[in-house]
């Protein structure tokens, strides 16, 4: 009779006086809010992202990159590509078309006139709306010679943890500072990740420190950097250290944004280039040159031929929070250098791309299992890449193709067609040789390595109705050789189909049906293993919607169904974002309830975090998922975020297992 | 004893989450985003949209079992933009018996907009060696409009995170859109999850066939649960009457009177 302990409840009147409080407030406020940073597009494309678990960096440079613009909105209305470029997820075609149209008809009235521009539609419209500006931004001013400071100190400790191989304190530490002063910026990053030291080595630093100098020009030099940068050419299969396109299934295109040179700012310890990078433009001649030197983590070995040192993989999690971890910092010196050579003759946009990386000691990731057979093994590896857009009319073409020493091929094409005003199709083709490697590149569609694949990608998006759009995609993937827990080539697809009802702006509603299949070894008692392939299938809903300005709701249900067991998952949740009038106090709270089978149905939701930090937990078992953040804008020098979640996990005989963990952040700005 | 703690889709599980009424239970328990009597205990937004003193019985026989019964009593006082609505609710017989008051206020806040909160006291009484044993808890909701004849409904029961307990308590948190697609007939979809127990879908509709006279139905996916229902209202006084299978139980009997006094 366990069911009578659940009465041994405590009386929490300073719930009852929040509600009250909330209450109050809404009646007394009327509507005002803008503090919806992250649209319901962005949200589900960053739970698919992490649901894929091929490139986990890629979640956290894409949502550093949307908080990026979410602070500092692009000021749409100034009509200067440069500015509008800036939304990263445009190509450049979409961001001459913005340009263009300003330029032709006036300013934007609503952000709503996106969707009316040529290249757009509803959707890519909805995916900038939270990123964009539109008041009072006609005009882009000269860049300020006044020195101006931005200092951002992330602190996240998680209480009930106590990990006692770790080598220092169980808190995660994040600090940024930038200055920006003219046409000259600079920053540092410094990071101690959980059970880090705070301070380590000669000289005392964190474990991951990052800076940069940036000189941006409006004439033959564009740009230079000096120090930590990143960099992305063509479609990124030579050299993106970004994000790559491909996320979604039901994206509106896949072309790569612009080639780019940009301050390394992120996180991610291994994928950045360290030392100097250059863009030079001479009317439509583009010429950028980038050199690098930095150490990277590996695992150290000893080769069994000649017994010299090497390194037998590469280690790309960042953590060195136990002692076996720290033996693995900074084990590789890696060399790195390129050009890229862009012209631009109107309609078509083509460049050339070579870039050479070195490694000492030498690498050799060749293990002797049949899977590794071509995995990178040497000193130095060549990259030279061709790559083009083109826009024809409603049809823009774009495509690379890149030679690794010269021997092995990758090779991206894509395609997106607006053929009438309520249909648009995406088409892309990749092709990455099992033997090509590229330690700086992210194709499209490729996840962590973009090697061993052969894919085809499909996808539409309809206005089937006055605010109803549907759009479904389709892709088939091949993987010509043998990869980790697959004994044979194998394959995997994934469909999608997705409907979204805008009955009005501040309305909407989202669902989604997601089917994955994939195959892995059957393991086989005896003999070889043969493959199997099994199905997962998602269905996701969502309903969004703002009273007024100052509150937003939104509700969610996800249900799972995992082939490999036949279990089953299922999440609701609840949100509300509000914000107070008459306080500079905006709240987030959400309520989360998941019931899943197994590991294989485990659910991702994406929550609302600091800046600069994400979080996107799986849920898996019997539980609840809550948490509650506050916003104080301390005028224009400061904000503060505080935010306490908490995971309850329900065990068998009415054990309750608790995780939660306190995030707090300062940005000071002077 | 273990059908005591047995949903019959009402409640998706959490057996400290009151009964619906016989006009919500009859369309399948979609009673989130509705603004009857019985709703507003179910959503207490709904509370709001209540401008009449009324008070209600309801009576829940489970299974056709005598033991197994609910009675609720209730009372809605209105008060401006505010209502305030009183609910007891008994179940079980001598030998278990779990009671639960509540007080619950809701409020129109803007056109489109009410919000709602209720505080509950439940009693569990056992005799012998288990004892009796308390609880307070809290639920709360809201009630959106964002159209005429759209109406969205959100409620959390329960919202204390269970780390402030020293056991578990059951949370359920739902949600739900009708529309009235017709003069007269009124649909409805709603999802309910609770701690421990799948997400549940439940669907329902409410037409009236001839003045005063509704005929309900509905189908909830606990139990594979279908709901049939009828209503009349005489002058001041609404009769409804609800039966709800359940795929190896039977059928769970419902009916309830409601007074408009003021």
């Amino acid at each position: 009779m366990t069911i009578f302990a659940t009465f041994a409840v405590k009386q929490k009147p300073i719930l009852i006086l929040f509600w009250l409080i909330f209450l109050s407030e809404l009646i007394i406020r009327p509507a005002y809010c803008q503090d919806e940073s992250l649209s319901q597009i962005i949200m589900t494309i960053i739970e698919e992202f992490a649901a894929d678990e091929s490139d986990p960096e890629a979640t956290a440079i894409f949502i550093e990159q949307l908080h990026e613009l979410s602070e500092n909105p692009v000021k749409i209305n100034s009509g200067d590509e440069d500015e509008i470029s800036r939304l990263f997820f445009l190509n450049d075609f979409q961001v001459k078309a913005i340009a263009d149209y300003i330029k032709t008809t006036g300013e934007l009235v609503s952000k709503y006139e996106i969707a009316n521009i040529p290249g757009f539609d509803r959707q890519t419209a909805e995916l900038i709306l939270p990123f964009v500006f539109i008041e009072d931004n006609s005009v882009i001013s000269l860049p300020s010679p006044v020195w101006r400071n931005t200092l951002l100190t992330n602190f996240i400790i998680r209480p009930g943890e106590n990990d006692t191989s770790y080598l220092g304190s169980p808190a995660k530490v994040l600090s940024k500072y930038r200055f920006t002063a003219g046409h000259f910026s600079g920053g540092i990053t410094a990071e101690k990740d959980q059970g880090e030291r705070l301070l380590d080595g000669k000289p005392p630093l964190t474990d991951f420190i990052s800076g940069y100098l940036s000189y941006t020009g409006s004439r033959f030099l564009k740009r230079i950097i000096l120090g930590d940068f990143g960099a992305c050419f063509g479609q990124g299969i030579n050299i993106n250290t970004g994000i790559h396109t491909g996320l979604s299934l039901t994206a509106p295109g896949y072309m790569q944004g612009r080639n780019e040179t940009k301050p390394y700012t992120s996180t991610d310890e291994n994928n950045y280039l360290r030392g100097g990078a250059a863009e030079f433009t001479f009317r439509d001649l583009g010429i950028s040159l980038f050199f690098s030197r930095s150490r990277i983590d590996a695992t150290p070995g000893i080769r069994e031929d000649t017994s010299d040192f090497t390194v037998t993989g590469f280690y790309k999690t960042g953590l060195h929070n136990t002692s076996s971890l720290l033996m693995k910092k900074d084990i590789v010196t890696e060399t790195s250098m390129g050009a890229n050579v862009t012209y631009d003759f109107g309609f078509l946009r083509a460049g050339v791309l070579w870039s050479a990386g070195s490694f000492v000691p030498p690498v050799s990731l060749q293990s002797g299992n049949p899977e590794d057979l071509f995995d990178f093994s040497g000193k130095t590896c060549n990259i030279y890449s061709f790559y083009y857009n083109s826009q024809f009319r409603k049809v823009l073409s774009y495509g690379e193709i890149s030679f690794n020493n010269l021997r092995n091929l990758a090779m991206a094409q894509g395609i997106t067609a607006k053929l009438s005003d309520r249909l648009a199709v995406n088409f892309l083709y990749r092709y990455y040789a099992p033997g090509f490697h590229t330690f700086h590149g992210r194709g499209p569609g490729s996840g962590s390595n973009t090697c061993n694949e052969k894919a085809m990608l499909g996808n539409f998006t309809f206005e089937a109705a006055k605010h109803l759009f549907v759009s479904a995609g389709a892709e088939i993937r091949n993987f010509p050789w043998l990869r980790y827990r697959i004994s044979c080539p194998s394959m995997a697809r994934k469909y999608e189909i997705r409907m979204k009802y805008i009955p009005s702006e501040n309305l909407t509603f989202d669902c989604s049906f997601t089917s994955r299949f994939s195959m892995l070894d059957s393991n086989e008692s005896q003999g070889i293993n043969g493959l199997s392939g099994t199905s997962d299938r998602l269905f996701r809903f969502s309903a969004k919607y703002s009273p007024g300005e100052n509150l937003v709701l939104s509700s969610a249900v996800n249900y799972m169904i995992s082939g490999h067991d036949d279990s089953r998952g299922m999440l609701m949740r609840q949100d509300i974002v509000y914000r107070l009038r008459q306080a500079p106090l905006t709240l987030w709270i959400r309520y989360c309830i998941f019931n899943t089978g197994s590991w294989y149905t485990r659910l991702y939701t994406y929550e609302n975090d600091l800046l600069y930090s994400y979080n996107v937990p799986a849920l898996s078992g019997d539980g609840c998922r809550s948490y509650a953040m506050v916003k104080w804008e301390i005028g224009d020098m400061a904000d503060l975020r505080v935010k306490y979640g908490i995971t309850t996990l329900a065990h068998e005989n009415d054990l309750m297992e608790n995780r939660d963990e306190i995030r707090v952040q300062l940005i000071v700005r002077f | 004893m273990i059908v005591l703690f047995l949903p019959v889709s009402v409640s998706a599980g959490n057996i400290y989450h009151l009964p619906a009424g016989a006009a919500e239970a009859g369309m399948g328990s979609v009673c989130v985003m509705q603004t009857g009597f019985w709703s507003s205990f179910q959503n207490q937004a709904s509370l709001a949209f209540n401008n009449y003193l009324s008070a209600g019985i309801n009576y829940e026989n489970r299974f056709s079992l005598k033991e197994l019964g609910t009675r609720i009593a209730g009372i809605i006082i209105p008060a401006g933009n505010a209502s305030l609505g009183m609910i007891y609710s008994h179940f079980g017989y001598s030998c278990y018996r779990r009671e639960m008051a509540g007080l619950g206020c809701g409020l129109l806040l803007s056109e489109n907009l009410a919000a709602g909160i209720q505080i509950d006291y439940f009693t569990e009484k056992t005799p012998g060696e288990y004892g009796n044993h308390q609880a307070v808890i809290c639920e709360a909701g809201l009630l959106v409009t964002p159209r005429e004849n759209i109406r969205i409904g959100v409620h959390i029961f329960n919202p204390v995170p269970n780390s402030l307990r020293k056991v578990f308590m059951p949370v359920t948190i739902r949600t739900g859109v009708g529309i009235e697609l017709d003069k007269g007939l009124f649909a409805g979809a709603e999802a309910e999850m609770s701690s421990g127990r799948r997400l549940v879908f439940k669907t329902g509709f409410d037409y009236e066939a001839v003045k005063n006279f509704r005929i309900r139905g509905g189908f909830c996916t606990e139990n594979n649960a279908f709901s049939f229902g009828l209503g009349y209202t005489v002058k001041f006084l609404n009769l409804d009457l609800s039966f709800t299978t359940h795929e190896k139980l039977g059928i769970t009997s419902c009916a309830s009177m409601i007074f408009k006094i003021l």
